[in-house]
């Protein structure tokens, strides 16, 4: 850290020493012209840069040739007898005054004091001090004189760990020009020329300010104190401080703070749940991580931790989400325009980054939950390199066996456990090397006779590369993996064993380049190479005498090359367009069903078999995406804007319920369940109130989607070899609008987030068996028109912060019984047009406290706890309903999951 | 797959869920479906063709069902004409020995003025069920089937039916006779201390036989009997019958099994629209509830006797809290206590040496009475 400040200073020192060397002559004729015509001159020859009044210089003429003269003979000369006179400061600044001189000197000893307050052992807090008086001249004004603007980068560290801040903003406050540092900690904002007081503020830390005057494009470092000194926390959001200038639309951004302030089901930090706070973000239930966003599906969701895909984000049985809350840095959810390096999925862009170790000490954190516990641990190894690790654990058993003498769990058992590692290495300046990895693994079984099993493992090796100031780019290989299984044993005759797998392998090269402010290139090239096994079933013990069946192995390889450019056309008027072009070809070997064509895809029509040869191409799907959007301020406080984006996906969910199971199976686009296409055309407008501290904003949207998957009545998923007989192609349609009321500052935080929105699907017009509900357009089952989120967070005092959270949203659709009739020797069901009931609306309100420990710096650990309230109403929200038949007399019943309200408590400490 | 359910359901337990009754305000949709329902036998034994409609699902259990009166026959390919009789309450008779080759439709037309037609059906002669046997688990008894698949016959339909015999809580043989004023032995026809019950169960189990080694369905889990049930309390029986389906009519079953099964848990499918194989003339996109298939009904009867599955104890919730009061009833107060035949005697009790009891020792009726929930006529296939 310290040498960051050395670095500052060394330059200031710099700075000095060449101001005082050089003496720059100038020569030329100036014949009546005005000072200010005069200055520009001068200004643009040398590194002189002038200060004034404009009235005070109004009537000045100026008429003298210079012939190699000092600027101290010219401007003596120019200010003759005007009643004006001028000082020079050692950065060739000219300041100009009627009257006294301005004293511009420091002190002898000023620079002497400052070296003695370099050797205290905590400085930082003197050397912020003095950063924030002193006056940094950036860049030189030679550069690119015809510019009114200069770009101004470098990077924010923290004081006390000297570590890169991911997410401080950096902020100018006449314009509100504003840029949320990168991971790491890099910002670049283009600023006008001249002077300006930057105020950098870490996420929960002071703002801090610094003075600049921009001459042209430069490198301006900021050493800035971190979180931990801060009894004022202040979170800000970067995505949503920005929103008015951003160019990005439909982008929610949430970070880890907020996050743990929300109430939790049993107090279990869910990243996942936390997005469901958002616009546009639905679910269908509280038992599944599966979100829906803008009406799309809830496999429709690119959910990516760095660049790692996890399949299946949860863990039992999607109660909680399968990432530690303690290993994530923020949360992105790209929903509106979703950005041109990002592919594969039609719905939304789910980012979960990562978070890396310290470089100064190591240390922890972690926490004890009524559920589970977690602790992480991270810190450098050696100068360049720093990891962190973390594992979560459930001790969930506890909770079976208390129930076991009413709910017959003999035998019960849930475990399930993540771990993920990230390491990061530092080669020099422009290389640098992140390793990310990631497991989870998840078994339980309700009776002895059947386990099941779940797992992700995820590992990705990024490498940067910085070419030059103008070019980055970024290489990632990884692997992601999924499996399920699940093992029957009831019958040592009928033991099985099932077991599905999905493998990728990716390889991505992400570039940018920066050619000068007003163009932001970015392109590169990414591939997959899918290996899935769509099911295989075994014979599970020595006595058993199932058959073993599997069904082809499917593998497929998709490329995307891609091409985006962030375009400001003027002050007002950015655009960013751009396209990606996806090849997908399914790979043999295969053997591929041969329908009678035009016909329903059915057994009947079933006319052969092909047979293809492994590595033999068997079907290629190719096609364009394009992303387009605008952004036009209005003035310093709002801004509309457009956008459009298509987009493909070639890996499609197997689900046939209404939520997401663990044992739904994923499948590859053949040759006849083609790759899921859909656009998305939206409009925004977004608008800061009252001095910037309530944020306003609101998107309407509308997108079409085509080869949507449904199934027929009575489909089967689980080891179909023609799962093309039981899906049915249709195509879909959704549309809404969402407002968003924020408040990122003060006592009392929080938002307000409402959505009214439609999700349509039907039966496309291809040839088909059936035609759900006539082949009109019905609600799909995530179709909740209105949906209301409040989130209001109030700081008691500095280290009691209350939260409340209210939701709200209309039940989802459901297929209901509507009538009956006698059947094989009893009452059965008649059930309505798919989805054309809804179950009764969801309201639920939360209640949580944070308290702190004391926040003195030298103790064991920081400590805090966490305790509320979940469904404090009690309310007993329906999760489904359902019909059965008791004593033969058919009986409705409406399933609840958290029916009372659930107190939890945790416990977390940071070291 | 099943078991999904269950979990799904031992996890709402887990984290304190909750099931309350539900009673949506459903559209009074005027749904008048017709329902066909019937596995014809073309071997000429006797079988039933049901025709219903289907009432609203708020209909409560004592109403009285109209049927529509109809004509119904089957028609072979080559144009032969098989007419189903009429028994009334919607049930028509068919009994044919048809030619298994063939293919046939079924027609229906309604006095309403509609008719209907089945796709083209063809028969399938089910194989003879090769073994039924049970087995004691830890949860009670299993009863099991076997058989075997073959060219034409691979997907299966089993249901059944179970009888069994039972005694209430406290027997009795005395009943008090209004006539002579006192308590005497009952007759063998009045005996309410053994009873039968039973019937139809709403399972419907299907399997698909070339999931197996050879088609070689070996010991089909048919139904759980748990533990100390009193369905083996004293004997059991059980009547499975085991149809063979065609690819489309499994489809049908396993879908109506699915609506009546793994509905309203987190995990379960989505409900189905349910079909069949019969379509309006008049209104092609109507619909029409029901699978006729035609073929053979294969059936076997097993029983079990209580002696088989020791240890077993009857626990009968009708039966808690029945014990044998201890007061006498004295043979002055018969009348008075026995008379409404809410009191039963049960116990005489007799003094040093006495011959006749001079009163009784008595239960409430529903302790002692099994006919109450049975019928003490012996069925006519029960064996001893």
């Amino acid at each position: 850290m310290k040498k960051a400040l050395l670095l500052i200073l060394v330059s200031c020192f710099f700075g000095q020493l060449k101001a005082q060397t050089t003496t720059q002559k100038f020569s030329g004729m100036y014949l009546g012209v005005s000072f200010e015509r005069f200055a520009e001159r001068i200004e643009s020859e040398s590194d002189y840069s002038f200060f004034y009044k404009k009235e005070d210089v109004e009537n000045l003429q100026v008429n003298l040739q210079a012939n190699n003269s000092d600027i101290v003979m010219i401007l003596n000369q120019v200010f003759a007898a005007t009643g004006l006179t001028y000082s020079i400061d050692s950065s060739n600044r000219i300041w100009i005054s009627k009257g006294d001189k301005i004293q511009v000197e420091f002190p002898k000893d000023y620079f002497i004091v400052q070296d003695r307050q370099d050797n205290l052992a905590n400085a930082g807090d003197s050397l912020s001090a003095f950063d924030k008086n002193k006056r940094f001249t950036i860049g030189k004004s030679s550069d690119n004189p015809q510019s009114k603007t200069a770009v101004l980068s470098g990077v924010v560290t923290s004081i006390e760990s000297g570590k890169p801040m991911n997410g401080a903003i950096v902020l100018e406050k006449v314009d509100y020009n504003q840029i949320a540092t990168d991971q790491n900690g890099k910002y670049q904002l283009t600023l006008p020329k001249g002077r300006h007081t930057i105020w950098v503020q870490n996420i929960g830390g002071f703002q801090e300010q610094r003075q600049i005057d921009l001459k042209g494009d430069g490198v301006f470092n900021m050493s800035i104190e971190e979180t931990i000194l801060s009894l004022d926390e202040v979170v800000v959001s970067s995505g949503a401080l920005s929103n008015v200038n951003k160019l990005d639309m439909g982008v929610q951004s949430i970070t880890i703070a907020e996050v743990k302030r929300l109430p939790a089901v049993l107090g279990e930090v869910d990243v996942l749940k936390g997005i469901l706070i958002m616009p546009g973000v639905n679910t269908v239930g509280e038992a599944t991580a599966g979100f829906n966003v803008r009406g799309g599906a809830a496999d429709q969701n690119l959910i990516l931790y760095g660049n790692s895909t996890i399949f299946n984000p949860t863990h039992a049985f999607g109660f909680f989400s399968a990432f530690n809350a303690d290993i994530v840095s923020g949360v992105e959810l790209y929903k509106g325009s979703i950005p041109v390096n990002y592919g594969g999925r039609l719905s939304s862009v789910l980012q979960v980054d990562p978070k890396f170790g310290r470089s100064e000490k190591i240390g922890g954190s972690g926490g004890i939950g009524i559920l589970t516990s977690r602790l992480s641990l991270d810190g450098p190894i050696g100068d360049k390199t720093n990891f962190i690790v973390g594992g979560r654990t459930t001790y969930s058993d506890w909770a079976l066996n208390l129930l076991d003498d009413e709910a017959d769990l003999n035998d019960s058992k849930i475990t399930f456990y993540d771990i993920n590692a990230n390491i990061q290495h530092t080669i020099n300046e422009k290389n640098s090397l992140e390793l990310t990895a990631y497991l989870s693994q998840d078994d339980f079984r309700f009776d002895p006779d059947t386990t099941y099993s779940y797992q992700n493992m995820n590992v990705a090796l990024g490498w940067k590369h910085f070419f030059n100031d103008e070019l980055e780019g970024k290489f990632t290989v990884g692997s992601d993996n999924y499996e399920f299984g699940i093992i029957g044993i009831e019958n040592p005759l009928n033991s099985f064993k099932f077991s599905f797998d999905v493998h990728q392998l990716f390889l991505r090269s992400d570039f940018e380049y920066r050619k000068n402010e007003n163009h932001i290139l970015t392109f590169g090239l990414h591939g997959i190479q899918y290996s899935l096994n769509p099911g295989l079933n075994q014979p599970y013990g020595a006595e058993s005498i199932v058959i073993e069946k599997e069904l082809d192995n499917e593998s497929a390889r998709e490329v995307s090359i891609y091409f985006g450019d962030e375009y400001t056309i003027s002050e007002n008027l950015s655009v960013s367009y751009g396209g990606r072009y996806m090849l997908y070809q399914l790979l043999g070997p295969m053997s591929v069903n041969q329908y009678v064509d035009g016909a329903p895809i059915t057994e009947s029509n079933l006319i052969g078999v092909e047979n293809f040869d492994k590595g033999s191409t068997v079907k290629t799907y190719h096609g364009p995406e394009f992303r387009v959007s605008a952004r036009y301020t209005l003035d310093n406080k709002s801004s509309i804007k457009g956008g459009f984006n298509t987009m493909r996906q070639n890996i499609h969910l197997l689900s046939n319920t209404s939520s997401i199971s663990p044992t739904d199976s994923w499948k590859l686009s053949d040759t006849y369940i083609r790759p899921q296409t859909g656009g998305q055309a939206s409009l925004g407008y977004y608008r800061n109130l009252a001095k910037n501290r309530l944020e306003f904003s609101t998107e309407v949207y509308y997108r079409y989607m085509a080869n949507l998957l449904d199934y027929r009545s009575g489909a089967n998923i689980i080891l179909n070899e023609n799962i093309e007989q039981d899906v049915l192609n249709s195509d879909g349609k959704a549309y809404g609008v969402e407002v968003l009321l924020k408040k990122s500052t003060g006592v009392l935080q929080g938002s307000l987030a409402y959505t009214y929105s439609r999700s349509l699907m039907k039966t496309s017009d291809d040839p088909s068996v059936e035609k759900i509900n006539n082949g009109d357009f019905y609600s799909s089952s995530y179709d909740q028109p209105h949906h209301l989120v409040l989130t209001a967070n109030y700081e008691l005092s500095k280290r009691v912060n209350t939260s409340l959270g209210v939701n709200y949203s209309t039940g989802r659709p459901i297929t209901l019984p509507i009538s009956k009739f006698d059947y094989a020797g009893s009452e059965r069901v008649y059930f309505s047009e798919r989805n054309a009931y809804r179950i009764p609306d969801y309201f639920r309100v939360d209640f949580s406290v944070n308290i702190e420990g004391s926040h003195k710096i030298k103790k064991l650990a920081h400590s805090s706890w966490s305790l509320g309230v979940y469904n404090l109403l009690g309310r007993s929200n329906p999760y489904s309903v359902y019909y059965t038949p008791v004593e033969g007399q058919l009986r409705g019943y409406q399933l609840s999951i958290f029916a009372q309200p659930i107190p939890f408590i945790t416990y977390n400490f940071r070291f | 797959m099943n078991r999904i359910v269950s979990l799904a359901a031992m996890i709402i337990l887990l984290i304190s869920g909750c099931r309350e009754p539900y009673n949506p305000e459903i559209e009074p949709a005027d749904l008048s479906v017709l329902v066909v329902e019937g596995y014809l036998d073309t071997e000429g034994l006797p079988s039933k063709l049901k025709l219903s409609y289907t009432r609203n699902i708020q209909t409560e259990n004592s109403f009285t069902p109209s049927y529509p009166d109809a004509i119904v026959s089957i028609r072979s390919e080559a144009g032969v004409d098989y007419p189903l009789t009429s028994l009334g309450d919607g049930e028509f008779e068919f009994a044919y020995d048809i030619p298994e080759e063939e293919n046939y439709r079924l027609y229906i037309s309604t006095t309403d003025g509609k008719s209907y037609t089945s796709e083209l059906i063809k028969p399938i002669l089910t194989p003879d069920i090769i073994d039924v046997g049970f087995v004691k688990n830890e949860l009670g008894a299993e009863v099991f089937l076997t058989t075997k698949g073959d060219e034409n016959a691979d997907d299966f339909l089993w249901t059944y039916e179970e009888t069994y015999a039972f005694r209430p809580k406290i027997p009795s043989s005395y009943k008090f006779d209004p006539e002579t004023m006192d308590v005497v032995i009952r007759n063998p026809d009045e005996r309410t201390d053994l009873c039968y019950r039973g019937g139809v169960s709403s399972d419907l189990i299907l399997e698909t036989s070339s999931k197996f080694e050879n088609q070689f369905v070996f010991r089909q889990a048919i139904t759980q009997i748990l533990q100390d049930d009193e369905k083996l309390s004293v004997r059991y029986s059980i009547l499975i019958s085991q149809k063979a389906l065609d690819k489309k009519a499994s489809e049908f079953w396993e879908i109506m099994r699915k609506n009546s099964n793994d509905l309203g848990s987190i995990f379960s499918p989505l409900p189905s629209n349910i079909g069949g194989n019969i379509k309006n003339d008049q209104d092609p996109d109507a619909p029409v509830v029901g699978f006729v298939s035609l073929g053979t009904i294969k059936q076997r009867r097993l029983f079990i006797n209580v002696r088989e599955v020791i240890p077993w104890r009857a626990v009968e919730p009708a039966y808690y809290s029945c014990f044998v009061e201890p007061d006498t009833i004295m043979r002055a107060d018969y009348a008075q206590s026995f008379a409404s035949e809410n009191f039963v005697p049960v116990v005489p009790i007799f003094p040093d040496g006495a011959i006749s009891p001079i009163g009784y020792q008595g239960t409430p009726r529903r302790c002692s009475d099994c006919t109450l929930r049975g019928t003490n006529v012996k069925p006519d296939f029960w064996e001893d």
